[in-house]
């Protein structure tokens, strides 16, 4: 996914990126592990492979970032990301928090809005290369968003340009700012965050701004059309 | 000949039809236990139609026998008033003239039985025509009306001639012993109920998986063969599973299919055409969606050209992102080869200028082609007339003449 492939350059701090991989599949967090290790900056601490397991672990690591799977066995609710996220919401608010990046195959944007609803930071697809991935994990690391071409493309339609018509209560948090819209459709063209800012003349951490004003109102909306549309949407 | 039981019987005890048929009518002689027999065999004997025979077990040893029928509810009632009336008309002469009280209570337990049975044989029929219970409420009036009128003749029947407070007893004592015998078969009942219940469930469990385990041998098994046949080139191993996956997953989260295409299904093959052809990933995100028309035709064929271009000379990642808004449709092709100076393309080459442009041009959209040494993005722009659907056409003359 190439928006995410601008490095670990810009990272603030020089500390190591402690990461728990969740994943029930044992050969792809190997392969994971193994895509990791090529960045000394980031550190494998811990592995899951079922809700309970993912709760215990995250809990008693603490890690900076979860590489979370969507699907998860195990856990009261579907998909399993989802309820990992929704038992460990008292590590996400405290000084050192644990920020989560979901990683799925699926992308039935039903699931993917519902994990990025409860609390996770982005959302990439298990077919990103190495190097994206671990751009991706220290941006999360830093309190930023990711957001994969798709994500983009699914908030696009979600906040859609005919959706916006009629004026609702909230309507800062249900609708896109011209600027933020902007920003997700370069993402979903394709655009890097660094080609973003260029493209809009503004700087990357501008870009990071709007990336994190809408990944929050994906998260806050209550716009019963964010919801609907995902479960009638089940694109690509 | 009435409801085909001859026919069936014949087949299932080897003789000729028309030995079954005269036994079965000499037996009508004697006070009517042929009739009854015929009636009987109709009820308990399943159809030959459905060639799946049910496993009541109605039907002893080899219990096979199916009827040969086409049945028809009008015919086989004008038979048996023919019969009735050639009863009487013989009995007459033997000098039963049976009293008014007599045949109607007779009339009516005929009639009931017709109207229960012909419900039977309507259900008999959907189940195995339509295997889905249509119109059961129709079915259990008819079932309790016929009942129900049963039971009057066989009660004017009996009571034929007694006191009221005697009939009032006989009743008293059916309804006992009816209770009785409701009492101890519905368990029973119920048993069978939930067993063909189970069974019904368990069917469409079976077809379901059936229907999985097809598409699954059909797709993924012959994906994962072929994988393992071009284990050593890397390139259409990753072509073959880049188009399973794409596959498996329209199965799972994709649309079901409609009879229409849509920009959006259109697009999705093309780009998967373009992806197969060359085995270089396209990501392709849509946004929206709408009707197909030429010119949105003309757009995809545009686009398809272009992501041929991107995936020639640049290779992977391209990045393709579509937009169905309301007053257009845009699209967009992202790569990150060396780039080309789109000025300096020769005349004669026709990819870029004919295919892309000229053919955006020609159905009233733009084409823009930008590149620099990060790669080359071609941009495709197609507006929409205002009313939403609507053929489409370049001039307004419509509007001008009104």
């Amino acid at each position: 996914m190439s928006d995410v492939r601008n490095g670990p350059g810009t990272r603030s701090t020089g500390g190591v990126v402690r990461v728990v991989l969740v994943d029930d599949h044992m050969m792809f967090r190997s392969g994971v592990r193994a895509e990791l290790a090529a960045d000394a900056s980031i550190e494998v601490v811990g592995e899951a492979a079922d809700v309970e397991e993912a709760v215990r672990v995250v809990h008693g690591q603490r890690p900076d970032v979860v590489l979370l799977d969507v699907h998860l066995p195990g856990g009261r609710r579907r998909p399993g990301g989802r309820d990992v996220l929704e038992r460990s919401v008292d590590l996400v608010g405290t000084a050192t928090p644990v920020r989560f990046l979901a990683l799925s195959v699926s992308d039935a944007a039903e699931d993917v809005i519902a994990v990025i609803r409860a609390g996770a930071r982005g959302y990439v697809t298990k077919t990103i290369s190495g190097p994206d991935l671990a751009a991706a994990v220290h941006r999360v690391a830093e309190g930023d968003a990711v957001f994969s071409p798709r994500l983009a493309g699914f908030v696009l339609d979600a906040f859609g340009t005919g959706a916006g018509e009629v004026a609702t209560v909230d309507e800062e948090l249900d609708r896109l700012s011209t600027r933020e819209g902007e920003v997700m459709r370069l993402i979903a063209r394709g655009y890097a965050y660094k080609e973003v800012a260029k493209e809009l003349f503004i700087s990357i951490k501008t870009v990071e701004t709007h990336v994190s004003a809408v990944l929050r109102k994906l998260q806050l909306s209550n716009r019963n059309e964010l919801t609907r549309w995902a479960a009638d949407r089940r694109l690509l | 000949m009435i409801a085909g039981v001859a026919t069936g019987l014949a087949d299932h005890l080897g003789i000729s039809i028309k030995a079954v048929r005269i036994g079965l009518i000499v037996a009508s002689f004697g006070s009517g236990a042929g009739l009854i027999l015929y009636a009987w065999l109709w009820a308990l004997i399943p159809s030959v139609e459905g060639a799946p025979v049910s496993s009541s077990g109605v039907l002893a040893p080899g219990g096979t026998a199916v009827r040969a029928r086409d049945s028809h509810l009008g015919d086989l009632a004008l038979g048996v008033l023919l019969l009735l009336a050639g009863a009487s008309v013989i009995g007459a002469r033997l000098g039963w003239a049976p009293s008014p009280a007599a045949v109607l209570p007779v009339l009516v337990v005929i009639g009931g039985t017709i109207l229960a049975y012909s419900q039977l044989d309507e259900v008999e029929r959907s189940r195995w025509v339509a295997r889905a219970g249509v119109g059961t409420r129709g079915a259990v009036l008819r079932v309790g009306g016929g009942l129900v009128i049963v039971l009057v003749g066989v009660l004017l029947l009996v009571v034929r001639g007694t006191d009221l407070a005697s009939a009032g007893r006989v009743l008293a004592a059916t309804f006992a012993v009816l209770s009785g015998i409701g009492l101890v078969l519905a368990p029973w009942g119920l048993r069978l109920w939930r067993d063909l219940d189970a069974e019904r469930a368990a069917r469409i469990r079976e077809t379901e998986r059936a229907e999985i385990a097809a598409h699954l041998h059909d797709s993924v098994l012959q994906t994962l063969a072929l994988i393992q046949r071009n284990a050593d080139d890397a390139t259409s191993v990753a072509r073959l599973a880049r188009s399973q996956e794409r596959d498996l997953r329209e199965w799972l989260y994709g649309p079901r299919p409609t009879a229409d295409a849509t920009v959006a299904s259109v697009v999705k093959a093309a780009a998967a055409e373009v992806e197969d052809r060359h085995g270089v990933a396209v990501d392709l995100v849509l946004v929206g969606d709408g009707p197909l028309d030429e010119r949105v035709q003309a757009l995809v064929f545009a686009l398809r050209e272009a992501m041929l271009n991107a995936v020639r000379h640049a290779g992977a990642p391209v990045s393709v992102y579509v937009e169905v808004g309301p007053d257009a449709i845009e699209a967009f092709v992202r790569d990150r080869g060396a780039g080309f100076d789109p000025a300096s393309v020769p005349p004669d080459r026709l990819g870029v200028r004919e295919s892309i442009i000229g053919r955006m041009e020609r159905h009233a959209g733009s084409a823009t082609v930008r590149s620099d040494p990060d790669g080359t993005e071609v941009r495709l722009d197609l507006p929409l007339p205002r009313t939403a659907s609507g053929p489409v056409s370049d001039g307004t003359p419509e509007e001008a003449l009104s």
